[in-house]
């Protein structure tokens, strides 16, 4: 094949990438339960619209321990003794589509919809 | 020669049983009930400096708390010794002064007045027009007379740093913070929130606004290196017969302030001016705060009304997204 | 196996495990796991195009194990696998297409694969499906990393030639 054909295919293949992740990235949801899946077993479920006093816990596999924190409207792992730490990294969740995944714990933050924007911490 | 690599590949694959033990800790967070609140902080690299960070905590606690007896501030109060250590007398002097420039919005002498009312010890009541009148005369920051580290006090005069304690403990946590070479955390300070830097990822750190009516936010601030600090009468209060009382006194008066104003949020860097400013423009009203903005221009502030708007000075307007409920709200900028 | 042969995937497999340390110490900027440069693809790439499959797929299953050492994960050495194998697969097929001048089209694809490969894999272990949602965006920076490696890879190739 033609070089020119590759780069036509690549192109076409990239562009459709790109529109996928702004769709991704963009996708508005509604309610706000934020599922944790441990070996994708919903091990708990939190309805972060009704938290009132956030809150710690932490989750504890066979492959290592995630410190999850739980505040109104967001949820975030703040510590875990993973390798990567990308759990750590996504930081709180709580508007975005994406979630928190610590593949080396094999554990899997979801939101399953929301209202607000993400927020770091409260003014009052 | 294949023996030989297969001996090498067994040894390898046990070799991976031992290798879950590498930590890498990116954050750390530390809660701290101190200064009648819950402190949270999140550092992001040097998690070591937490323990240094928690003894500041402490310290300052225990020489400026009106409730540790033996506080430096306690004891000066009780009519023991005048002179203060450098520190304390630094940050009373700073204070007196934001005294003085908002005349009198900001009177670190209130304390008789929080006490009559049972702020301070939750022992709610309303003192009556007599007891308000009497009191009065005691709370006034003209009072001490203050030369180098010593503050003469008059009769009566007792001192409460709340209004600024922990805007100050905020500048020196980051100041501690900047030291030791962190780059990016975000202290509470039980609702006084000091962020260093941008968070992590780059971006700047998106603190709330709390909605004085309701469960949820009024707004949402993206601050880099700044304090924000929010006052409003739903903070603390209690109602009697109906009406409700906060905690937000006006000096002048002795009654809860009533100045058209649900809060105020004031963001700057100097987190004790940010701490003072949000209480006195919250005695002062909208008015007079733009008046403070416009003549000395180290601050900005969000000012929610009881009308239900929202006003914010011009430094704001583009960080400043406004959510919720106040989605829909009459946003004005205050213009120099 | 000759001394030579030995020798020569000796010390691409040394090169590859530096440069997977390399990136390791560059922290992502990006807080999606699976998105990094892959910098480790270069020698697989490289390997493929300059020596042959065998070698190749030598190189590779070292590069994979001692990079779940240097990393100290051992559940990554399992997307690894999975990533290493599908990339080497997508470039065996695609060696006798190529010209020299298109090297880098293995890399693009070379690096879609690794990624569908992973993904696969986390699919399969953590029993999300949300984590299709990641897919465009792995797509997206696969082509993007696979285009900056393969160009370095073909550069390569076309400078130290074919070796026996």
């Amino acid at each position: 094949m033609k070089t020119k054909t590759w780069i036509i295919i690549l192109a076409g293949v990239f562009l459709l990438g790109l529109i996928g992740t702004l769709i991704v990235f963009f996708r508005p949801t509604e309610n706000k339960i934020a599922n944790l899946y441990v070996d994708g077993v919903c091990i708990r479920s939190i309805d972060l619209s009704s938290v009132t006093e956030p809150y710690e816990f932490t989750v504890e596999t066979d492959h290592g321990s995630n410190t999850v924190r739980v505040e109104q409207g967001r949820i975030a792992v703040i510590s875990a003794d993973c390798a990567d730490g990308t759990c750590i990294r996504t930081g709180w969740i709580g508007e975005r589509a994406n979630p928190i995944v610590c593949l080396p714990h094999r554990l899997v933050i979801r939101i399953e919809s929301d209202v607000v924007g993400d927020v770091d911490a409260v003014a009052r | 020669m294949k023996r030989g690599l297969a001996i090498c590949m067994g040894f390898l694959s046990l070799l991976l049983l031992f290798t879950g033990c590498r930590k890498k800790e990116v954050s750390k967070t530390a809660t701290i009930f101190a200064m009648d609140t819950v402190m949270e902080f999140t550092v992001y690299g040097n998690s070591e400096i937490m323990p240094q960070l928690e003894a500041t905590v402490r310290e300052m606690e225990n020489r400026l708390s009106v409730t540790v007896d033996g506080s430096e501030v306690a004891v000066w109060n009780r009519g023991g010794s005048e002179t203060f250590s450098p520190d304390t007398a630094d940050l009373v002097a700073r204070a007196l002064e934001y005294c003085r420039r908002t005349d009198g919005a900001l009177d670190i002498t209130v304390c008789p007045l929080m006490r009559a009312w049972g702020f301070t010890t939750e022992t709610y009541r309303v003192p009556s027009a007599e007891e308000l009148a009497e009191l009065l005369e005691k709370v006034d920051y003209r009072h001490i007379k203050a030369d180098g580290t010593t503050f003469c006090k008059s009769a009566g005069t007792e001192i409460d740093l709340g209004a600024v304690a922990k805007g100050e403990l905020g500048n020196r946590l980051i100041r501690m913070l900047r030291e030791s070479g962190v780059k990016s955390a975000l202290l509470n300070l039980g609702g006084n929130v000091v962020a260093l830097g941008n968070r992590p990822d780059g971006a700047a750190w998106r603190i709330a606004i709390e909605d004085p009516g309701k469960e949820g936010y009024a707004g949402v601030l993206q601050v880099t290196d700044s304090a924000v600090v929010t006052s409003g009468g739903y903070e603390r209060n209690f109602t009697q017969n109906g009406v409700v009382y906060h905690h937000l006194l006006d000096p002048k008066t002795g009654l809860p302030a009533s100045s058209g104003l649900l809060s105020v949020t004031v963001v700057g860097a100097d987190g004790m001016l940010c701490d003072a400013m949000s209480t006195a423009c919250f005695v002062m009203g909208l008015e007079k705060s733009i008046e403070q903005w416009k003549t000395y221009r180290d601050f900005e502030a969000v000012f929610l009304t009881e009308a239900g708007d929202i006003y914010l000075t011009e430094g704001l307007e583009s960080s400043f997204t406004a959510v919720d409920r106040y989605a829909d709200a009459k946003v004005t900028v205050i213009r120099a | 196996m000759k001394i030579r042969r030995l020798t020569l995937c000796a010390v691409l497999t040394a090169m590859a495990c530096t440069l997977f340390w390399i990136e390791l110490q560059i922290p992502s900027p990006i807080p999606i796991p699976g998105v990094k440069l892959g910098l480790a693809n270069l020698v697989t790439l490289f390997a493929m195009f300059a020596i042959g499959p065998v070698d190749t797929l030598l190189i590779l299953i070292l590069r994979i194990l001692l990079g779940g050492l240097i990393g100290g994960n051992p559940m990554a050495v399992a997307y690894s696998f999975a990533g290493g194998l599908l990339c080497y697969l997508i470039m065996l097929l695609l060696r006798r297409i190529l010209g020299g001048r298109q090297i880098w089209v293995a890399g693009v694809l070379g690096a879609v694969a690794h990624n569908l490969g992973q993904i696969s894999v986390a699919l399969v272990l953590t029993q999300t499906p949300q984590l299709l949602y990641y897919l465009p965006v792995l797509l997206v920076s696969g082509m993007l990393t696979g285009l900056f490696t393969g160009l370095i890879a073909q550069f390569c190739v076309l400078r130290i030639g074919w070796i026996k």
